[in-house]
């Protein structure tokens, strides 16, 4: 045991040895007697040098309150020459803090004068990173955990790599000038100035918030995404919608580096706070009911063309040159919907497509009746062209140029565009309900009315293209099926309630508890179950289409045929009346308007 | 008259100042260490209470106490962590603030400027974590010899509520730091508390302060940490040492069987002495090392004849052998056997954690963000057994269960009256006790495994592979 003694006590000495060492020989202390030997090798003062000579190393702080929280600020102590003109070639952390016009210093006397004095504004005001550390790691953010790494300088290990030369650049500074410089135009910050820019011109707008500016309620609010977000999130989120969040719309759009570094400069600088503000500023940019105030985008023939181009609908929409490549094609706008559906739809597009990602915009309604006046006036259709052509450019944005139901927009339509490959639906239907499909559009969804800009024998041509193209299979004979025209089930109370207790029982998995076809199963199935509370959609089919549906099931679909599982053609009625009574006509009821 | 004796010629006295001066190392010393180094076995006898640090020992111990695979020193173990932690604890109050605003920042200041802040800082995390396992440990050492049944009843109570406190006392602390894993974590702690029955909510409140976790939250923590539970853990510790000394020291087997025991393993060379008394000058018996028949022999003698030991009246006795009436028995001087094994003892447990402090940082994550929960939030380790159970069950995972536990933990010296198998590890004759108290433990650690690595976010099973 003694021997085991004279070890562990060993052990413990030398513990003890490395820990002082540790502790009483800082590398900032190196950093300082390097700087403390230079200064005086550079000196021509002998007071100067005397005084470097009799210098220790100790810590250098500065202590900031004036931006909000108490602010410490130790960068100086390793980085001691940067208020020292002299030490502008050395290399860091000895090297001087430039001095620029950019930056607001001036020179007088043959001496630059630093604008940002490090007494008034300290250091991590503008360069974020953590002010108590004294070594790198802490000191510069790089530990995974702080919420503020040195802004353009550092990347944290947690970060993506891909992301990470994007993330790096003096020019990510810009967001923390933002918090004082708040003008539109200023000079200083060029990159969240177009940041913002962007922010109008590809309609980020419409769907987010940020006080002051607009007020998108469909996603996040955005009023302090710098203050919560470190710019690789920020990032992410832009170019992957979804990264974070399997079920977001957000579309993704086509943007090059360069922007995205612009709108995440821009969002970084949305502090929630901003200094040169008073705080009464603030409140009355919290409840001013902001009109918005887009800066013109293009110019355009009309009035409403005009409000396109500024309301940067393109920046998902399709109409001339421009293309989002989000949301419908809006050239043969004036064939397909008349201005009292447009009119609709632009008050609340909910109103029409119940499961539209729209946003609504809250643009006064004059601005609404040009824009309408002006789509309405697209009425020139396309040339006559062959099946395979008309395909292309009018039905592949949503159904895919394969016709497999993965078009450009497809994504971000709910009911999403029928798969023709599924051979299984597409031949268990009659040939006339596809023409009627084309001819009249399909109400309650995105399917257009085609039948003004497509000639009979070119709905025809284009159909036959369709099923032998991409179904490949022939239609079906189909069976006579025994099913009423009417629902013969009379729709009173009784009806209604038994109805519901048998959707609760059964169709709530895929169709949800609300009927809005966001049933737990529902995101692994596709085609997604139908929302059954899309009026248009349920007024607009004929009993008879959902006696088909439900008693004999929708093949190539997950709905099952409810006649093998015990449904009588009474419960079936009795489920239509349920169905039906969630449906009132439509135009009585008034959707949420997001 | 003239006498013939004269005095001599008085030679000449230094001054009373210079010889004080001259002695003054000397009376120094011997005034504050007023008893020599021991060196006969009368001095080592009267360390015990000449000494204040020292009177908590006995005069002798059984060797099987000093044996170190039958306590593997646990107790010390968490003896010597808690003083680490009080000491390291100390140093870092003078730099924490029990404040929402200035506590992170704080911890900020500890990793970079206070000098050894991360190093104390580690210290004291580690001996944390390390008092929580290893006087679980211990406690799963006492039961499994038999070491709280008659007379150690009331300390094996003792000892529960100090597992209880000291698991308290753990919690507490882990909020301080006011990061993320603070937060998350004792709000994850505290709902579970909630779930009592009829008092629950109040039970959350009193804890909190509020009703969530917060400013009255973090400072009654502080006051709990620093003050209230470190000196009910002291109190508690002291009558734990106070009912040792009382009980006759530490468990062991009985005299016999550790006699025989011992020597089989070899583990101690015996000096057997009969029990009848020598006459002076005749030899010592023969060393048992010559022969082991006649040593156990010689022991079942010296087991009768301790049974029967015969009391006679002390007498001064001059010379080094104060050996009237010393039967043969197993026990062993304080100073310095008992007394060195605890120097090892505290040695080896600082050195170890000095090595882990070193090696290993505490963590520090993000700043509170109560806007931000982590998923999944997890309690501390030694509830994530609980947190775990709780997942099954709100109220038997997270209060009926634990509650039976710590009840069946209480009260099983009071169930179990059998006297067979003290002071042997495993002992047959309590198979069946050993058996379940083997398989809760077992239970309980796997809990803790599972709810540790198995569970991500949602609490949904994932593989830590």
């Amino acid at each position: 045991m003694r021997l085991a003694l004279v070890i562990a006590s060993f052990v413990v000495l030398i513990v003890h040895g490395v820990v002082f060492y540790d502790q009483f020989f800082h590398k900032w202390e190196r950093h300082q007697t390097a700087y403390f030997e230079q200064a005086r090798s550079m000196s021509n003062d002998a007071r100067e040098r005397a005084e470097l000579e009799a210098r220790a190393p100790r810590i250098e702080q500065a202590i900031v309150t004036s931006f909000g929280d108490t602010h410490v600020d130790r960068c100086t102590t390793c980085h001691m020459a940067a208020d020292d003109p002299r030490f502008t070639g050395h290399g860091e952390p000895l090297k001087t803090h430039p001095y620029s016009a950019q930056l607001g210093d001036v020179v007088r006397n043959g001496h630059w004068e630093r604008r940002h004095k490090f007494s008034d504004f300290g250091c991590t005001v503008c360069h974020d990173g953590q002010g108590r550390g004294l070594d790198t790691h802490y000191s510069h953010g790089e530990d995974e955990f702080w919420p503020e790494p040195l802004l353009g300088y550092v990347t944290q290990a947690t970060w993506r790599k891909d992301f990470g030369p994007k993330l790096k650049g003096v020019a990510y500074m810009e967001a923390n000038c933002a918090q004082c410089h708040t003008a539109e135009d200023f000079a200083g910050t060029p990159n969240v100035n177009h940041g913002r820019k962007l922010f109008y011109a590809m309609n980020c707008y419409g769907c987010h918030k940020i006080d002051g500016m607009s007020e998108g309620t469909l996603g996040p609010d955005l009023t302090e995404a710098g203050k919560k977000y470190k710019i690789d999130y920020l990032w992410e989120s832009i170019v992957e919608p979804r990264a974070n969040l399997d079920t977001s719309f957000m579309p993704k759009f086509d943007l090059n580096d360069a922007d995205v570094r612009a709108l995440v400069i821009f969002l970084k600088s949305r502090r929630g706070v901003n200094f040169a503000e008073t705080s009464l500023d603030r409140y009355k940019a919290h409840v001013a009911n902001v009109a918005v105030v887009i800066p013109p985008g293009t110019a355009g023939e009309t009035a409403g063309e005009q409000l396109i181009g500024d309301r940067a609908c393109t920046a998902c929409h399709k109409l001339k040159d421009k293309d989002g490549g989000v949301a419908p094609d809006l050239t043969y706008e004036g064939l397909i919907r008349d201005e009292t559906w447009l009119m609709d739809h632009f008050q609340n597009p909910r109103a029409r497509e119940p499961d539209s990602i729209m946003p609504s915009f809250r643009f006064p309604t004059d601005d609404f009746q040009k824009i309408s006046a002006y789509l309405v006036s697209l009425k020139v259709p396309p040339p006559a062209m062959q099946p395979a052509e008309t395909f292309k450019n009018l039905c592949a944005r949503c159904h895919g140029e394969n016709g497999d139901g993965n078009g450009k927009v497809a994504w971000y339509l709910d009911p999403s565009p029928r798969n023709f490959t599924k051979a299984a639906f597409m031949t268990s239907k009659p040939r006339q309900r596809f023409i009627t499909s084309i001819q009249e559009g399909v109400p309650g969804t995105s399917m257009p009315v085609w039948g003004k800009t497509l000639k009979p024998e070119q709905i025809d041509g284009v159909l036959s293209y369709v099923l032998n193209s991409f179904t490949k299979e022939p239609l079906k004979e189909l069976k006579p099926r025994n099913l009423p025209e009417r629902n013969p089930v009379a729709p009173d109370a009784p009806s209604v309630a038994h109805g519901e207790q048998i959707f609760l029982e059964r169709c709530t998995g895929c169709h949800g508890r609300k009927a809005d076809g966001k049933g737990p199963n529902s995101l692994d199935i596709m085609p997604h179950p139908r929302n059954l509370r899309n009026n248009w959609f349920v007024q607009a089919a004929t009993d008879r289409r959902l006696f088909e549906s439900i008693l004999y099931g929708v093949r190539g679909t997950a709905m099952p045929s409810w006649i093998d599982y015990g449904l009588t053609q009474h419960d079936v009625g009795d489920i239509i009346n349920f169905v039906r009574s969630l449906n009132p006509k439509p135009g009585s009821q008034r959707y949420a308007t997001r | 008259m003239s006498t013939a004796a004269k005095d001599p010629v008085p030679a000449k006295t230094p001054a009373p100042l210079v010889s004080a001066l001259r002695e003054l190392p000397t009376n120094v010393w011997s005034s504050i260490f007023r008893n020599p180094l021991p060196s006969t076995d009368l001095e080592r006898a009267s360390t015990s209470f000449t000494n204040f640090f020292l009177h908590l020992h006995p005069v002798k111990v059984h060797r099987n106490t000093l044996r170190p695979a039958y306590t593997l020193g646990l107790g010390l173990i968490s003896l010597f962590l808690f003083v680490i932690l009080v000491f390291t604890g100390v140093l870092l109050m003078f730099y924490y603030v029990p404040s929402t605003t200035q506590a992170y920042d704080r911890m900020l200041d500890l990793r970079s400027t206070v000098a050894f802040g991360i190093f104390l800082r580690n210290m004291h995390r580690w001996a944390a974590h390390a008092m929580v396992g290893v006087v679980f440990l211990h406690m799963c050492r006492v039961f499994l010899t038999g070491a709280y049944k008659k007379p150690r009843e009331f300390n094996w109570v003792i000892g529960v509520g100090l597992l209880l406190v000291t698991l308290f006392l753990s919690f507490t602390g882990y909020l301080l730091p006011w990061d993320q894993l603070a937060f998350w974590a004792i709000t994850v702690g505290t709902s579970i508390a909630a779930y009592a029955p009829l008092m629950g909510k109040q039970i959350q409140f009193v804890l909190l302060g509020d009703t969530t976790v917060g400013q009255e939250a973090l400072l009654r923590f502080y006051v709990l940490h620093v003050a209230v539970l470190p000196a009910v853990l002291t109190l508690l510790v002291a009558v734990h040492f106070w009912r040792i000394r009382k009980d006759g020291g530490l468990s062991r087997p009985e005299d016999g069987e550790a006699a025989r025991g011992m020597l089989q393993a070899g583990v101690v060379k015996m000096r057997i002495e009969p029990s009848v008394p020598l006459t002076a000058g005749q030899p010592a018996a023969q060393s048992a090392r010559q022969d082991p028949a006649a040593a156990s022999r010689e022991s079942d003698v010296a087991a009768v004849a301790l049974k029967r030991r015969i009391y006679g009246l002390q007498g001064f006795v001059r010379g080094p052998f104060t050996k009237v009436g010393n039967v043969p028995d197993d026990s062993v001087y304080s100073w310095p056997n008992l007394l060195m094994a605890e120097l090892f003892v505290l040695v080896l447990t600082i050195s170890v954690i000095l090595v882990v402090s070193l090696a290993f940082n505490a963590p520090l994550e993000q700043p509170v963000n109560v806007m931000h929960p982590p998923n999944p939030a997890k309690a501390p380790w030694y509830f994530l057994g609980l947190q775990e159970m709780v997942s099954y069950s709100a109220f038997w995972g997270g209060v009926a269960v634990p509650s039976v536990m710590v009840g069946l933990l209480l009260v099983v010296p009071y169930i179990d009256r059998g006297t067979a198998g003290v002071g042997r590890w495993f002992a047959r004759e309590r198979l069946l006790a050993n058996t379940l108290f083997v398989s809760l433990v077992i239970l309980n650690v796997i809990f803790i495994a599972i709810g540790t690595f198995f569970r991500g976010p949602n609490w949904a099973f994932v593989s830590p592979f």
